[in-house]
């Protein structure tokens, strides 16, 4: 048993390596641009989602609320989002609301508690599936070109493709600090219960010294891309307005957005059907 | 035609006291192949980004003479304007990668400067680099080898008249070093353009440069043709650079008489056949090592690992793998980038598990062990030297170990490291703030810290100019003392003649050959299979003599003046 429990837990710990972060944060942006909800407009996309990130937060209908989050749901499927992103949105939905629930039942209330909190927790897994479908189904570059036809300035939209960029780049570079350490520091012992509370600690601490040397690596690579942005003419873009218009020029409302678009409409108006009838 | 004019040109760097560039005069012909060669730190780099006009447009700093660069004086001029003439490729290649996937990094530029035809200007660009068909991969799943193409097309892709290359092919193994050079060769021959490489490796200029220009404490010693070049033996010796292996021997051989005087020095293998006198063939065989055979230190049974992939199956490594390194053994890994070998270094250490078989340290499984355990057994220094720089000294990363440990006087001992591996001056400096082989020196000295039986060297001469590379060699002697097993994984293919007593090749996550270095190079379907390449001067003996074994250029000088005198003897 005791072994089974090692094993378990080792076994957790090597899912949550640095390289199964760097995975999930690839595949995230970029190992599901082949779905339905990629390929569709990002300006369309963003629209869409104006309407589901806002007006759950004013409706307390159920059904409406209902309504939209199994669309919402429908395409969060369809947008196959990496693993660790539905995790985490399940932690973040209970964090939120559900523990709230266990309050209630554990402070004397009873199960009529559930609707009212039902309607909270409707609307923040609503709002934030929707952004998990806009912000993880397409992929950033599409999704800083759709930004950027709607006026946000071309530094922000450069800054979310960099970022993607780098964010692999700098979490192999926080794993191969983290290896130093490991493979020439001395952990305290963590068989017994005190010992892995210092063990814990022990981690918290080079997960902390280990930023100094990430910052430092990060900061000496940085000096090239710097330079070769400059050369590969970033900052001349950013003045040019012609290389905006080239660049949006690629983004074209197809027939499938439409579609999309239309059975959106028709399942939140059934669903305000359905409120009006009830 | 001239295509960059350079007189006068001197330059300081901001907060410098002496200048990096002095004096340089300097004319470029149209459709050169040129190479800069020099000491570390001479100021090739820097010149180089004179011509760009980083210096001083982007670098600021005090510069005094002319630079014409196709006509535009850079002074006058802007880095944009400037790049359309100028394209550059860093000797960190990866980190001018800005976009995710290949079409649009190399299409990147051309989109910046606001050509409407920007997608098709990459796309031709990848075609010339030969990288059609994989416009639509992300840059990750690129090789080494490809990645330096994929930054050559993002370049290539303004259509500059120069490029200019800092250290292209430092680490790339021979096959994709030679796509390089061929790639460079046709953009030279057939569309015109200026080339200028910033190279060490003495016998890829031999093979593919026009000119070579030395570069000495900030000046212009001389631009020559390149046979002329690496023919001035001794004054290449001096800067550390080291012509190629058939030249360095037929200049040692004329020394000593058994050449000609008068007749000039080979720089290639092709040259060398015409110019050595064919010797009374007396193959020279290595006296084979009969060693009892020691308890292995490391050992792999039926190893499998496979890497998570971004889309769609995982990639297998290993499947299957078995292999032992005994103790006391001194092992080269080789085969072409992506083969594996950091992956097996990794498996070594423990840093990585493999889903099924064992790896054994000393007889027994490490996978019962914690990578912490086991540090004193085996150690891994990594390819990038600042990836083990994690405290904000040199003395605080090699005394950490010890420290944490409790080792019995690690402060003696630390200082000894420092004394030994002549680091002492820098002790209070930051890893990172280090040059190249001071680095290295470094990473090796935290490895050996805490003396461990095995020790893992990932490429530990990649990078470096010859001078250095021939001091980590003589630190790697020096430490025979200490290290008991030592396995190296690289692609440098001297350093595996003149220190591995065995060699192990692998390719596809199977170990294809396995032996000391004759029964490695004596076959030439594995050169075929994986791009391995012996040295040139084994490639010189043995177009002299299909049956001759020599590695090193002393070697070969032994065994020609042997097979000469004995065919003297004969007459």
């Amino acid at each position: 048993m005791q072994k089974r429990m090692n094993k378990l837990s080792e076994n957790l710990l090597d899912k949550f390596s640095m390289e199964f972060l760097r995975s999930q944060v690839l595949k995230n942006a970029y190992g599901n641009d082949d779905t339905v909800i990629a390929a569709l407009d990002p300006r369309i996309l963003i629209v869409w989602y104006l309407f589901f990130g806002l007006v759950p937060w004013f409706v307390d209908a159920l059904p409406f609320l209902l309504g939209c989050f199994l669309l919402v749901m429908v395409t969060t499927l369809l947008a196959r989002v990496a693993g660790l992103v539905l995790f985490l949105f399940g932690v973040g939905v209970f964090s939120q609301t559900g523990y709230l629930f266990l309050a209630t039942l554990l402070f004397g209330g009873d199960a009529s508690a559930i609707a009212p909190l039902l309607v909270l927790t409707l609307k923040v897994a609503t709002i934030s599936l929707a952004s998990v479908t806009v912000f993880s189904g397409l992929d950033p570059d599409r999704l800083s070109n759709g930004l950027m036809w709607f006026g946000c300035p071309e530094r922000l939209s450069f800054s979310i493709s960099y970022a993607y960029r780098m964010l692999p780049m700098l979490m192999e570079e926080f794993q191969n600090v983290l290896l130093s350490y490991r493979l020439r520091g001395n952990p305290p012992a963590h068989e017994t219960f005190m010992g892995k509370v210092r063990y814990l600690i022990y981690q918290i601490r080079i997960i902390m010294e280990s930023f100094y040397p990430l910052m430092l690596n990060t900061a000496k690579r940085s000096r090239t891309t710097v330079e070769a942005l400059e050369l590969r003419g970033y900052r001349y873009a950013a003045a040019n307005k012609s290389v905006k218009k080239i660049k949006l020029a690629a983004l074209k409302v197809s027939y499938n957005d439409l579609l999309f678009l239309a059975v959106s409409f028709l399942w939140v108006a059934v669903s305000i059907l359905f409120c009006a009838l009830l | 035609m001239n295509v960059v004019e350079i007189a006068g040109l001197t330059y300081t760097y901001p907060g410098a006291s002496q200048p990096t560039l002095k004096d340089i005069s300097l004319e470029i012909e149209q459709g050169d192949f040129l190479a800069v060669v020099g000491n570390n730190g001479c100021g090739k780099s820097t010149l180089c980004k004179v011509l760009n006009g980083l210096i001083p447009h982007f670098i600021t700093g005090d510069l005094t003479g002319e630079v014409r660069v196709a006509g535009v004086n850079t002074l006058e001029s802007d880095v944009g304007a400037l790049a359309q003439k100028v394209g550059y490729v860093y000797q960190d290649f990866e980190n001018q990668i800005v976009r995710p996937t290949v079409l649009d990094d190399a299409s990147y530029s051309c989109l910046n400067y606001a050509f409407p035809d920007y997608q098709e200007r990459g796309r031709r660009a990848l075609a010339q680099c030969g990288l059609s068909g994989r416009e639509e991969e992300y840059v990750w799943q690129l090789s080494g080898g490809q990645t330096h193409l994929l930054a050559l097309a993002g370049a290539v892709s303004l259509q500059p008249e120069i490029l200019i290359l800092d250290e292209p092919i430092a680490q790339l193994d021979p096959l994709h070093a030679d796509r390089i050079y061929e790639v460079l060769r046709e953009l030279n021959e057939k569309q015109g353009k200026t080339i200028i490489v910033i190279e060490h490796h003495t016998e890829y200029i031999a093979d593919y440069c026009r000119h070579v220009m030395l570069m000495k404490d900030g000046g212009a010693a001389w631009k020559l043709p390149t046979r002329q070049a690496l023919q001035r033996v001794e004054e290449l010796e001096e800067c550390n650079i080291f012509p190629p292996q058939v030249t360095q021997a037929a200049c040692r051989l004329k020394n000593a008489g058994f050449l000609p005087t008068d007749s000039p020095l080979p720089t290639t293998v092709a040259e060398g056949r015409r110019i050595f006198p064919v010797p009374g063939c007396l193959p020279r065989q290595n006296p084979p090592s009969a060693r009892p055979p020691e308890p292995p230190a490391v050992s792999f049974q039926k190893v499998s690992l496979a890497y998570r992939s971004v889309k769609g199956e995982p990639r297998t490594i290993f499947d299957g793998l078995d292999l032992e390194i005994r103790q006391g053994e001194r092992v080269a890994l080789i085969g072409s980038n992506g083969a594996g070998k950091s992956t097996l270094m990794k498996l070594m250490v423990g840093l990585l598990k493999p889903q099924s078989g064992k790896v054994s340290l000393y007889g027994e499984s490490i996978s019962d062990k914690k990578a912490e355990d086991f540090s004193r057994q085996i150690s891994l220094v990594y390819q990038n030297p600042e990836e083990m720089f994690i405290k904000d000294s040199i003395r605080g990363d090699i005394a950490y170990a010890m420290q944490v440990r409790g080792v019995p006087q690690w402060e003696e001992r630390t200082d000894e490291l420092l004394e030994r591996f002549r680091l002492k001056a820098l002790e209070g400096r930051d890893g990172r703030l280090m040059s190249g082989g001071q680095m290295r020196r470094a990473s090796l000295a935290i490895g050996v810290a805490l003396e461990p039986g095995v020790l893992l060297l990932d490429e530990p001469t990649a990078n470096l100019d010859i001078a250095t590379r021939r001091e980590i060699l003589s630190v790697l002697e020096d430490m025979k003392d200490i290290i008991q097993t030592a396995v190296i994984a690289t692609h440098d293919m001297q350093l595996v003649c003149q220190w591995a007593q065995r060699i192990v090749v692998l390719c596809g996550g199977r170990v294809v050959a396995d032996g000391t270095r004759d029964e490695i190079f004596s076959r030439p379907d594995l050169a075929q299979l994986v791009g391995i390449r012996p040295p040139e001067i084994f490639t010189m003996a043995q177009a002299l003599c299909p049956g001759a074994l020599c590695y090193t250029v002393d070697e070969f000088t032994n065994w020609f003046k042997e097979a000469q005198t004995h065919a003297k003897a004969d007459e």
